[in-house]
């Protein structure tokens, strides 16, 4: 009775031991923290907009594409959980010419980068709408990004008047 | 809850050989936000929500959008295509979870 008290303990002590250190080692290769946010979300991260737009467009300037890109976007968002926004781009469309990536931010979003539209040439039309959420009242932007790499965008303010983003 | 992952496409009733044609399409998903905890902090998990958007036309891929949470429940998208020959329309929403809904629909010249 004794001999198996004393040798259940010791058990106890070098499996706890034991498993002490495989905590440490996983810890120390990264297999226990949680899955990183950076690969999960690759194009929306909780974070600000400057961040938002250093990371994806970096340091290229954007230049003011008012006279090429038609935002369309209600003045007064009266339900922010859906707001109808679509855009489009003058643009011949032709595999030497033609509107690669349309982005879509919402500025004061939590989440600002809310869609990034890939086009081909096959699409026949710079064009796309889909329904956002807006957090609160500020801008929203579209970027156009053309095949040659030169960036265009356009903003518009929207009132929201009940937010749509929650968290 | 059980319509997840329905695709709807919309059409113009009539398409003539060579015209860009606008197309609208919708999926029944519920697109998960982020939620936080009392302090504020984001709770971390895998929220549900669709991250991709592939559109085909005769089997190459003409449109993809990349979406975040800072889409609506139930995204709906709209795109251009233009239709040069008859053939099928495919669009198939991703969501992190790894579920694939795919939806069809077959283009004709009246």
């Amino acid at each position: 009775m004794k001999i198996a008290v004393r040798a259940s303990r010791t058990m106890t002590r070098r499996t706890m031991l034991g498993t002490l250190g495989v905590i440490a080692l996983a810890a120390a290769s990264g297999t226990l923290t949680p899955p990183r946010r950076a690969g999960a979300q690759p194009l929306g991260l909780n974070e600000s907009l400057d961040e938002a737009m250093t990371r994806v467009f970096g340091s290229r300037s954007i230049k003011d594409g008012g006279s090429l890109i038609k935002l369309d976007i209600p003045l007064i968002a009266e339900n922010g959980a859906v707001v109808p926004v679509s855009v489009r781009v003058d643009s011949p469309m032709t595999p030497t010419s033609y509107v690669k990536h349309i982005y879509v931010v919402a500025d004061k979003n939590r989440i600002p980068v809310v869609t990034r539209v890939t086009l081909t040439p096959a699409a026949g039309q710079a064009f796309m709408g889909a329904n956002i959420r807006l957090g609160e009242t500020g801008d929203v932007r579209a970027i156009v990004e053309q095949s040659d790499g030169t960036l265009w965008q356009v903003k518009r303010e929207v009132k929201v008047t009940v937010g749509g983003c929650g968290g | 809850m059980a319509d997840i992952g329905k695709v709807r496409i919309r059409i113009p009733s009539s398409i003539k050989p060579g015209e860009v044609v606008q197309v609208r399409t919708l999926v029944i998903h519920p697109m998960e936000r982020i939620e936080r905890d009392r302090e504020g902090r984001i709770i971390p998990k895998t929220y549900n929500y669709i991250n991709k958007v592939i559109v085909t036309y005769l089997g190459k891929t003409i449109v993809t959008f990349d979406t975040t949470q800072s889409v609506s429940e139930n995204p709906f998208f709209s795109f251009a295509f233009k239709a040069t020959d008859p053939g099928p329309l495919r669009v198939e929403f991703l969501d992190t979870t790894g579920g694939r809904y795919g939806g069809a629909v077959d283009i004709t010249f009246a």
